[in-house]
């Protein structure tokens, strides 16, 4: 019964290298943190179910991007499926929370004609002590481009949930208001798959056979 | 039906989605059907009748590897994941359904078992595909197309290496049509085994690529899974679902992905050349092919067990010669997890399991063995979906590193002949596991896991080429 969902949405994490991208959905899709792990290669994929409304369930298959720029014309090529997004940066590495606006604008030329709703993520929170990036400032970058912010951390567990459901249920409500609509060819969006309702196991049965032939 | 619906993994373990013809024929492999009629189901028991004792409890313990190494600080985190796992759907489990029934009613060695079950997998002839219908009815197709079919495990293998040799000129001017070929004849494999996929077979019509066809039919299935409202117990068998979790076929597409910009690009290499350059490139590029064409792989007669450290070593070794630095860590991870799975709930005697099931007796125990059964056939069709979508993805990975990795002091011929041969590894790997798990399970799984693989392996070509061409116009000697 966990198996069905309403919508399957594609998310993409993208940002600096080495600002946690990896770690942050491992922790999202596996509950845990590692403590070393290697530079992302190309592309890697991840998937989940998400809980938004008790029993109606959205399934997350995530696209998690190299950060390394030799790999940029493969993680390009992903922009476009996506309907919502992690933009990360690294409260304690001021550099990756400059390159937000180079990655936001690499986003706006590669997903024409769709559109990514975006969420920024200031990662690695536990690290408060080493903070080169204000909560504030980050607020209003993304305030200038319409975005939510949130901090989090995957070694300690802190937003990670939040993130990635918060992300889920803003783009639920879009697709629920028809601003975000399932298109032919756009893999963003899904629709999943709502049961016929069974009464009892030998109806199953019988709907099994008539199926079959 | 039954009273014990209670019990989760008891679930009616066939059938669903086989027609009823085959229904007919594979009684004695619905086990649940009628629990006491026999206390040796006859497909389950058959091979390994000392290795019942595996109990509920330790392979419920056993199973969500991944859930118990995940409970971190996030209860939400712990939790989710695993229902993940919920949605499998039916087409490899139906797949296997109706190997299996051809199985029972069989009955021989069990390397007789293993043709028959292969030859009604195997592709047949075209002729032989319009008799489709008469397959799922048993064995007497099977054997008609015995002798001229392939022999041996890799049935579905060996033709789609034929197909890649048959098509081997094609494959040179445009590797991605012979991939449509053989994607198609997959599909075809796939459906004659599988009643319920042929309802996707229309796909096969179109022209998509290998990833398409399997997405798409995997998603139809999670339909009818869903509308059925089948057990969680169905869905753990499901090889397709499974493959997919794994991320499998979204490694294979991404994979396709960069195949098909290098085959673009060595195009317009092609294209832009001529006379002598040209003709020296043709020839260094049918090298790179050559390489790309499958030795002959053949079942060795009773090949020597392979331990753990031997495949590793192995399959690492191969992969340094890669020189890229992806490392096969989970790949191997996977596979010794499989094993080590199989020594211990298979090999398991039967006293050390008694302190905690004395109290359980008769009816009881039989169910454990059942289950235990059940057990067995799903973690069987998980780890090859599970390798197979490691192979996948260290195919896409290297394809990766290979276009956009540091350079490195390896030709791409270098890199194809050993990836000939890690393909070869990992064919005969997926054919040792199947092998360990011969009672319960045709090798159905392990037909798709070979095919899956050698096509990806296909994928690289382009890559190679691509990468074969940018190496020479570096270094102006080579």
């Amino acid at each position: 019964m966990e198996a069905i969902w309403l919508y399957q949405f594609r998310l993409i994490v993208i940002g600096d290298s080495t600002v946690g991208k990896s770690c942050l959905i491992r922790r999202f899709t596996e509950g845990r943190f590692a403590q070393v792990s290697d530079p992302t290669v190309g592309v890697d994929f991840f998937s989940r179910l998400v809980e938004i409304e008790p029993g109606k369930r959205i399934k997350l298959q995530i696209w998690d991007t190299a950060g390394q720029e030799r790999f940029r014309s493969i993680t390009r090529a992903y922009y476009r499926n996506s309907v919502g997004g992690l933009l990360l940066f690294d409260i304690t590495n001021r550099r990756s929370f400059q390159n937000v606006h180079e990655w936001l604008e690499e986003t706006k030329v590669h997903v024409q004609p769709y559109q990514i709703v975006f969420v920024l993520v200031g990662h690695k929170c536990d690290l408060d002590t080493q903070r080169q990036v204000t909560r504030h400032e980050a607020e209003k970058l993304a305030a200038a481009y319409g975005m939510k912010y949130i901090e989090t951390s995957a070694r300690d567990a802190i937003n990670v949930e939040k993130a990635f459901t918060d992300l889920t249920r803003d783009i639920y409500e879009l697709v629920k208001r028809g601003d975000i609509t399932i298109q032919e060819g756009w893999e963003g969006v899904k629709s999943g798959f709502v049961p016929n309702v069974v009464h009892s196991s030998e109806e199953v049965v019988k709907s099994d056979r008539r199926c079959l032939c | 039906m039954s009273d014990k619906d209670d019990i989760e993994t008891e679930a009616t373990p066939t059938l669903e989605n086989v027609d009823s013809e085959l229904a007919k024929n594979s009684e004695s492999v619905d086990q649940s059907a009628k629990p006491e009629s026999k206390p040796e189901p006859v497909v389950s028991t058959r091979k390994r009748p000392e290795s019942k004792p595996s109990s509920d409890l330790e392979t419920s313990e056993v199973l969500p590897v991944e859930a118990s190494q995940a409970a971190g600080k996030e209860t939400v985190s712990k939790d989710e994941p695993q229902t993940g796992w919920g949605y499998w759907g039916s087409w490899g489990k139906s797949l296997l359904s109706s190997a299996s029934a051809t199985v029972a009613t069989v009955g021989q060695g069990i390397s007789n078992v293993i043709e028959k079950a292969e030859t009604s997998l195997g592709i047949p002839s075209p002729s032989e595909i319009s008799t489709e219908v008469q397959y799922a009815t048993g064995e007497t197709n099977a054997k008609e197309n015995e002798n001229s079919l392939m022999t041996g495990p890799f049935g579905v293998f060996s033709t789609i290496s034929t197909a890649v040799h048959s098509t081997g000129k094609s494959v040179i001017s445009g590797g991605l049509d012979a991939l449509e070929f053989i994607g198609k004849k997959t599909m075809d494999v796939i459906a004659e085994g599988d009643p319920g996929f042929k309802r996707t077979k229309g796909l096969m019509n179109r022209n998509s690529t290998l990833s398409q066809v399997l997405r798409e039919a995997k998603e139809k299935e999670e339909q009818w899974t869903s509308d059925e409202a089948t057990t969680d117990a169905d869905k753990k068998t499901h090889y397709g679902l499974l493959f997919d979790e794994f991320q499998g076929l979204s490694h294979l597409e991404a994979l396709e992905m960069l195949s098909q910009e290098s085959e673009i690009k060595v195009k317009s290499v092609l294209n832009s050349l001529s006379g002598e350059e040209l003709e020296t490139l043709k020839l260094e590029l049918e090298q790179l092919k050559e390489a790309f064409s499958l030795a002959e792989f053949c079942e060795e007669e009773e090949e020597e067990e392979k331990g753990d450290e031997d495949f590793t070593k192995e399959i690492t070794e191969l992969f340094s010669q890669l020189h890229v630095s992806s490392k096969p860590e989970k790949l191997a991870r996977a596979r010794n997890t499989a094993y080590e799975w199989i020594r211990t709930s298979l090999a398991k005697p039967l006293e050390e399991k008694e302190e905690g099931e004395n109290q359980l007796e008769g009816e009881k125990t039989e169910q454990i063995n059942k289950n235990s059964i059940e057990d067995i056939h799903a973690f069987a069709i998980r780890s090859l979906a599970e390798l197979t979508a490691c192979s996948i993805e260290l195919f896409h990975k290297t394809a990766a590193l290979v276009l956009h990795g540091q350079k490195q002091e390896v030709t791409a011929i270098e890199r194809s002949r050993t990836l000939s041969q890690m393909t070869l590894v990992l064919c005969k790997e997926l054919s040792c596991l199947s092998k360990e798990f011969t009672t319960y399970l045709t090798t159905a799984g392990a037909s798709n896991s070979a095919s899956y693989i050698q096509d990806a392996f296909q994928l690289l070509l382009p890559v190679l080429e691509i990468s074969l061409i940018e190496n020479k116009t570096e270094s102006p000697e080579a």
